[in-house]
């Protein structure tokens, strides 16, 4: 497991008057190498969440487990630098992060931080910009010029840098463009599949994550409403509604489709391209079924 | 969320204090402060803390708050003290080192000087605790009114006082966050040497000043969007309403002044 959560719990100003439980007894696994869609209603504790996975909150109560670092509520927690790289956390709208005047410079911040020389930094903003698909020649440029896709782009890159493990995400297509946000989430998920990077995505559009994801997490109120795979999401979206949140049009579609063809037992088809395939082979053997039927029924 | 920082928090708990109208919560303050600085002997100490002591405990928001808030002034408070104290010379010499001495008169216009800021921020804060901004901008408003007879603008006085109120707690959860988000790359202030600490202040600084330009310019589009216009006839949401509980409230600081000048 690349995280685990035990019986976690995290309030916010505890002891003041504006206390606030933000996370209340949450039980969670993530599994190595694994794509996972974290959803939920505004104010429903995702953020605070992903704030536990790399040790910048720590858990008013219960146990964090990341990799090999233990944080338990009211222990004194361990070095916590070395899971930071290890754990690449990117807030939402992380461009408003980016400070240096070149774009190559703010990249290598991060690896700078954790000890790497000056040209190892440079190697590996190189290597970010490229899993990003940025132009190296963007290197060069003052942050502040490039345009808001790219600017995202360069500020995950800024991240992927430090070369960590498990990379979080907190909505990270939020205010792009819809060429941008499916370039964006290919991108992610290249790097699960073929870097073996565990990914996290915090998102609001579950429609653009369903078809990569392997688990989802719902959140509701501060506590976990459900967790399992995109299927078990399929068989039952009323969850969704439960939460808070509206079923998206694949998972709908495909209901539709299923009920209506008795799908119900296979995999999910949550891309426009597979749902159409599927119906268009559903419609052939229905015809040649049909077919033979009227063959059938003509002999007699 | 900043939970040391209390300036500009209101804090409701309903009391009657919370019920007054901002001009009359502003007047007294004002009142209350002319008389902290007429004030100039320990039994008028005395009084002033018992006044606010009562006054404080009327809201039913803990005495702590009140304490937190005059906390962040404690070094100048320390520092107001020793400056008098070295530097006044009368009254009878309690204690000589050499060519210097220590004065009676000295420390107790210390103790004085300390108290006085030790009522001014307690007691102040009780107006931004009761008083939500808004309704201590419109009270601000209401007060600077007559002013505008000399060409004064009360409204853009209270504009620019209420944006920067408004944009305060804005601007610190920002803050909050590029700090997180600055720690997430590697550089946490708090596991750093000082040394490391100002070059990294660099990475929160630039980020914080670039998106509160941004809000500013944003903001003045969309008041320009709405057709703002400066000094134009408003009505208002809420009415501001000068009840009994007002007046009793505005006489209750004109007899401590009586009661303080007569002492």
């Amino acid at each position: 497991m690349a995280i685990q959560l035990q019986q976690v719990s995290y309030t916010y100003a505890d002891r003041s008057m504006w206390r606030q439980t933000a996370l209340h007894g949450i039980n969670l696994n993530i599994a190595k190498g694994s794509l996972t869609g974290i959803a939920g209603a505004t104010g429903s504790g995702k953020s605070t969440l992903l704030q536990l996975f790399n040790g910048i909150l720590k858990p008013t109560e219960g146990t964090v487990q990341v990799l090999d670092v233990t944080i338990t509520a009211g222990e004194k927690s361990p070095k916590l630098l070395p899971l930071r790289r290890r754990v690449g956390l990117v807030f939402q709208f992380p461009e408003q992060q980016m400070f240096e005047d070149t774009v190559e410079k703010d990249i290598c911040f991060g690896p700078l931080n954790f000890g790497f020389t000056l040209e190892e930094a440079k190697e590996r903003a190189r290597k970010a910009m490229t899993d990003m698909g940025l132009d190296l020649a963007l290197l060069e440029r003052n942050p502040f010029r490039l345009s808001g896709g790219q600017m995202r782009k360069a500020a995950i890159a800024s991240v992927l840098a430090m070369d960590p493990d498990i990379v979080v995400l907190d909505e990270p297509t939020a205010t792009l463009d819809p060429v941008s946000r499916a370039e964006l989430i290919a991108l992610l998920e290249r790097l699960c599949r073929e870097q073996g990077r565990t990914i996290i995505i915090v998102t609001h559009r579950m429609d653009e994550l369903l078809p990569y994801a392997d688990s989802w997490a719902l959140l509701k109120g501060g506590e976990l409403a459900f967790q399992g795979s995109g299927q078990e999401l399929a068989a039952d979206p009323a969850i969704l509604e439960r939460c808070g949140l509206t079923i998206p049009q694949s998972l709908r579609y495909w209901q539709a489709v299923s009920t209506r063809f008795g799908l119900g037992t296979e995999k999910p088809l949550l891309t426009a391209e597979a749902l159409a395939e599927r119906i268009a082979a559903v419609l052939e053997e229905r015809k040649n079924a049909a077919g033979t039927e009227e063959m059938g029924s003509g002999h007699e | 969320m900043n939970e040391r920082l209390l300036l500009g928090r209101s804090i409701d708990t309903g009391s009657w204090v919370h019920k007054l109208d901002p001009r009359s919560k502003i007047t007294g303050m004002l009142l209350y402060v002319a008389i902290i600085l007429l004030s100039t002997s320990w039994m008028a100490m005395g009084l002033l803390a018992v006044f606010s002591l009562l006054v404080m405990a009327t809201t039913r928001i803990p005495l702590k708050y009140f304490i937190k808030a005059a906390k962040p002034l404690r070094y100048l408070m320390l520092f107001i003290f020793i400056v008098q104290a070295l530097s006044v010379k009368s009254g009878d010499v309690l204690w000589s080192l050499g060519s210097f001495s220590l004065y009676e008169g000295g420390l107790r216009l210390g103790a004085f000087s300390v108290i006085r800021m030790l009522f001014l921020l307690t007691f102040t804060a009780l107006l931004t605790f009761t008083t939500t901004p808004g309704k201590l901008n419109q009270g601000l408003e209401g007060v600077l009114a007559p002013f505008k007879k000399l060409g004064l603008s009360p409204d853009r006085i209270t504009l620019m006082i209420s944006i920067a109120l408004r944009f305060i707690p804005t601007i610190l959860d920002e803050a909050q966050i590029i700090l997180k988000a600055q720690a997430s790359r590697g550089a946490d202030l708090k596991e750093l040497p000082l040394k490391e600490k100002a070059r990294m202040l660099v990475s929160l600084l630039v980020p914080v000043i670039a998106s509160a330009f941004r809000r500013a310019q944003d903001l003045v589009y969309s008041m320009e969007a709405r057709g703002f216009r400066m000094d134009a006839p408003r009505s208002r949401y809420h009415r501001l309403r000068w009840g009994a509980a007002d007046t009793l409230f505005v006489a209750m600081f004109i007899a401590l002044g009586i009661a303080v000048a007569l002492l």
